[in-house]
């Protein structure tokens, strides 16, 4: 994992510095909430409906034991117990007082974290593939770069006031887990015809109000090249994107009204300028860095068979979690684990002080302390081997943590929706419970298999609803909340915006709504392999369009 | 054309301090020059006096009585580096002659050379050339005392007779005219009496002496100013300050906005406005649309001009006239619009603008850090709260950087490639010595 030298811990003990100033200043009355709004914002403090609101970095998803035992601290001592992981593998928490965000972030910076640009109009913190550095199918693992753009972009002087916030993310699989096409800039790893590693580079996806696919911008940019290509992208962006209004500000709308090639003409024509210059990366600076994430001193197990079929007629539940909650690891004799924070009936994303402690203990002794944010609201142990996988079952068990629900249809992304943000039409979180206690019933989440469900409060999309091979999205005619369900989306490679229908469902009749699309695709699909949104694209809209509104 | 004439906002006087002055006057009517700079010097102002001397054909009498009164009372000579070589031997002389021990030479700033490369702005625009040789240099110098020494005497004024020997000025500082009540015959006499040295440039017919390049001789029976700037519309010499010794516009406060070098000083330059030509313009900042629409115009003017630079314009358009401007202005009209950073960094890294670079418009405190790092080293701020950080040297800034920008100001640091650290910083204190 990566470790902060003494110029990092200068330059967030720096930050802390300047934001305790100006949280002073601003409880003083130095600043007005207008001149204070986009520095909080900054420093990724929101004003939510009830109170501030802080959102934490977790730099590409990565985590160890320490920095989770200190987000359980921060729950404990300043928030009502509990955190929020996002969707942007950040934590959010809900109930911070501003003047303990100082102390908080001082407590932070000592674990080597920070909220740096969780929010304001610049980039992002960078999100990658949660199995990234464990999983098989991977061409490289991302995180070294990602790191080395984390850099880059903190602080950036040119950036730090774009027309509108702007979100990379990051994959070294083919198999994209982090969406990468819905993102401002996606990056894909990429081999060339002579073998060196570089990357793809996909510009101006996004979901909110205008949904679309990332474009490919260019297909191979080496590893040297990368962060003067992207100075160039957000250069031209800083210029030319719209700041006229507010809704089309982002560059997938730059994107779509210059056109792909006009666009990419502009951005090449800067990379021409500034390519080979000071932003030339060093190959030596990305083995440093790549140093740090260098792979966990694996025991060497051998082949060991797990028979899950006869483990779930010993344990049923424990069957399931080896079902669905295990994904396959480079390393024979590994598993990477998902922690489901998709208890049923209870909050997506939500985890305790006591079950952070708990999964920092199971990180410290099963997977090298290490751990991983999903943007799927999940927690990842990256490396358990699999002689492990019962004893840390029996611990995420204890701690209430073992659902064994990934990946099915009660695993669902929720945004926070009207119980906690100020810009929602309707609640999303209620929903998501009602969904997950229809079909608590393992049995039949099985039978469904693989099915992402997601959520929005509006039309902003942090439920990333979009791209649910079901999506949900509230909205609100004549003063009542409305749900609106979409069907056909995916944010994998295979990337496509989800399909509205018809009208919007009331919230007690959504949970049955979905049933009827799902009974439509058990009675339609070709066998019980064929997945959900492979169904969908066989057969197209009719047959749910009937599922949800009879034909007529 | 007056130059830019910052707004003074008046500021409203001590009333008691407004009578202490009647009073004084009251009480000093009667007394002689001597009498009331001593009073001055060591009652009234103890320590906090000073005068400015052009060392011109009658400034011998008020530095006489000075060296009588005090001759360790710090004197300041705007040696503008225009003065006729016998002005600069007459102040060594005068120096000699009097005992004067604390005579001080004002420079203007070593920016000079690139508001006047040839030394010959004195040619197209006096006023400016005035401004940046005197008013400039006077100003820090201004704010750390009390009050002046004048040699002010009432026959030269527009309303003869009424000076008084102590005067409260409009930024509350007291200005002593010891020499008020002298009459040109008074002078004449004085000098004789104590055999003070003259001017070498007297006999020959100079009667008012400043910079070489604007002064004449008058003939017989002129008026003794008529000899400078002769031919020109111009009496008065900068905005601020006569150089024959009065202070005519004491600088206030309201008009230190510009932020340049380690310290708040007064600004030359303007906004452009709908009055403006392009014939006419100088010292303004004229935007990016007009001055490629009045292109050939603007490169034909003699007068210094600067650019101002809008959100959304391109700086390519004038990348190839780049050389023509003495200043260039970033706007931010709000400071959540990051446009001006990329200008800013185009104009610095790619076009080698090396200019001054200035940011206006919404300039905050927690914008400042940016803004330099890009390439900008003057700010106008209007906000007070900056201001003040600024001047202390209190800017909360996060002093490590992990980009490099290519700007000047930065030293890598360490062995990681990308990593920046700030120059250290020139002080204020650190240039007045050069
Ligand atoms: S989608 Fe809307 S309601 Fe949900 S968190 Fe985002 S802004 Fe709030
Ligand atoms: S008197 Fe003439 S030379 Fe001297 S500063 Fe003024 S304009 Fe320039």
């Amino acid at each position: 994992m990566y470790r902060y030298d003494e110029f990092d811990a200068a330059f967030v003990g720096e930050r802390v510095t300047q934001f305790s100033d100006q949280v002073r200043r601003r409880i003083a009355g130095e600043l007005t909430e207008e001149q204070f709004r986009p520095l909080r914002l900054m420093n990724g403090l929101y004003l939510q409906l009830h109170a501030y609101m802080l959102r934490i970095a977790v730099p590409y998803g990565t985590l160890s034991a320490r920095q989770m035992r200190m987000l359980a601290h921060v729950a404990r001592t300043y928030d009502r117990g509990y955190g929020h992981f996002t969707t942007r593998q950040n934590i959010q928490f809900n109930w911070p007082k501003l003047r303990d965000v100082p102390a908080i972030l001082s407590d932070l910076a000592s674990v080597e974290m920070h909220s740096i640009q969780t929010s304001g109009n610049c980039v992002r913190n960078v999100t990658v593939d949660q199995f990234a550095g464990a999983a098989a199918d991977e061409i490289i693992d991302p995180r070294p770069v990602a790191e080395i753009i984390r850099q880059w972009s903190s602080l950036h002087p040119e950036f730090i006031y774009l027309p509108r916030k702007f979100k990379i993310a990051m994959t070294g699989s083919p198999n994209d887990r982090a969406a990468v096409k819905f993102h401002d800039i996606g990056l894909m790893a990429q081999t060339n015809r002579e073998g060196a590693v570089g990357w793809a580079v996909y510009v101006g996806g996004g979901l909110g109000r205008t949904p679309m696919v990332g474009k490919l911008i260019n297909g191979f940019v080496a590893h040297e090249h990368l962060l003067a290509y992207l100075e160039s992208i957000l250069r031209v962006y800083n210029r030319y994107g719209r700041r006229d209004n507010k809704f089309k500000a982002r560059i997938k709308i730059l994107v779509h009204e210059e056109g792909l090639e006009n666009f990419k003409g502009q951005v090449e024509q800067e990379f021409a300028e500034i390519r080979g210059g000071v932003l030339t990366l060093p190959l030596e600076e990305l083995d440093r860095i790549e140093a740090y994430f260098a792979e966990p001193d694996y025991a060497d197990h051998g082949v060991v068979a797990i028979d899950v079929e006869r483990e779930k007629i010993l344990d049923p539940a424990f069957g399931r979690f080896l079902e669905n909650n295990t994904f396959p690891h480079k390393r024979a004799g590994y598993s990477a684990v998902t922690i489901s924070l998709k208890p049923i009936g209870g909050a997506p994303g939500d985890a305790t002080a006591e079950q952070m402690e708990a999964v920092a203990d199971l990180a410290e002794r099963y997977s090298f302390d290490e751990l991983r944010v999903s943007h799927e609201q999940n927690l990842v142990l990256p490396h358990v081997a699999l002689t492990d996988l019962r004893a840390v079952y029996d611990g995420l068990a204890a701690a209430g943590l073992a659902d064994a629900n990934a990946g099915e249809i009660t695993d669902m992304i929720t945004c926070p929706g009207l119980d906690y943000c100020a810009l929602a039409n309707a609640r999303s979180i209620p929903i998501a419970q009602d969904i997950s206690r229809r079909f608590a019933a393992p049995e039949r989440a099985r039978e469904i298999g693989k099915l992402k469900i997601k959520i929005s409060g509006c039309i902003n999309a942090c439920g990333h609803h979009h791209v649910g091979h079901i999506g949900i999205l509230g909205v609100e005619k004549k003063g009542t909340e409305l749900y609106q369900i979409t069907v056909g989306g995916d944010g994998s490679e295979d990337a496509a915006v989800g399909k509205i229908l018809g009208p919007g469902f009331v919230a007690d009749e959504v949970p049955n709504a979905i049933e009827r699309l799902v009974d439509a695709y058990i009675a339609e699909r070709s066998d019980p392999g064929e997945t959900f949104i492979a169904a969908y694209r066989r057969l197209g809209d009719a047959p749910f369009k009937e599922a949800l509104y009879g034909n007529g | 054309m007056a130059l830019a004439s910052p707004i003074i906002a008046e500021p409203k006087h001590d009333k008691l301090r407004q009578l202490g002055i009647v009073a004084l006057n009251g009480m000093y009517d009667e007394m002689d020059a001597e009498g009331v700079l001593k009073q001055a010097v060591e009652d009234l102002l103890p320590g906090s006096i000073a005068l400015v001397s052009s060392f011109g054909a009658d400034s011998a009498v008020l530095l006489h009585l000075v060296s009588k009164v005090d001759p360790g009372l710090p004197v300041y000579f705007l040696e503008t580096g225009k003065h006729f070589p016998q002005t600069l031997a007459y102040v060594e002389t005068l120096k000699a002659h009097l005992g004067l021990s604390n005579v001080i030479a004002l420079h203007p700033d070593a920016d000079i050379r690139r508001f006047d490369p040839d030394g010959t702005l004195w040619e197209t625009d006096p006023d400016s050339c005035c401004y940046l040789r005197k008013t400039e240099p006077l100003e820090g110098v201004l704010d750390g005392y009390g009050g002046w020494v004048t040699g002010r005497k009432r026959f030269q004024t527009a309303e003869r007779g009424v000076l008084p020997h102590f005067e409260l000025t409009s930024d509350d500082r007291i200005k002593v005219n010891p020499l008020a009540y002298f009459t040109h015959e008074d002078i004449e006499a004085y000098k004789a009496k104590h055999g003070l040295p003259q001017h070498p440039l007297y006999e020959a017919g100079y009667k008012s002496i400043g910079c070489a390049p604007c002064t004449s001789a008058v003939a017989e029976g002129e008026d003794p100013r008529a000899g400078r700037w002769r031919g020109r519309d111009k009496r008065e010499c900068g905005i601020h300050f006569d150089f024959n010794g009065s202070i005519a516009r004491p600088v206030s406060q309201a008009s230190l906005t510009l932020f340049k070098d380690g310290a708040v000083r007064t600004d030359p330059w303007k906004a452009w406005t709908e009055d403006d030509t392009a014939e006419e313009a100088r010292y303004t900042h004229v935007p990016l649309a007009v001055f490629r629409d009045y292109r050939d115009v603007f490169l034909a003017s003699p007068h210094p001009i600067g650019l101002r630079v809008d959100p959304g314009d391109r700086v390519e358009d004038v990348a190839e006239d780049l050389d023509r401007f003495s200043s260039i202005a970033i706007n931010f009209p709000a400071f959540t619009d990051g446009r001006g950073y990329s200008s800013a960094r185009l104009l610095r890294e790619r076009f080698g603008y090396a200019g001054e670079l200035r940011g206006v418009g919404d300039v905050l405190t927690d914008q400042i850090p940016f803004m330099r790092r890009c390439g900008i080293d003057a700010l106008v701020v209007t906000n007070a709260a900056t201001r003040k950080a600024l001047e202390s040297n209190a800017l909360a800034e996060v002093a490590h950087y992990y980009q490099p920008v290519g700007a000047r100001r930065e030293v890598p640091a360490g062995t990681r490639p990308f990593l920046r650290r700030p120059e250290p910083r020139v002080t204020a204190s650190a240039r007045s010595d050069t």
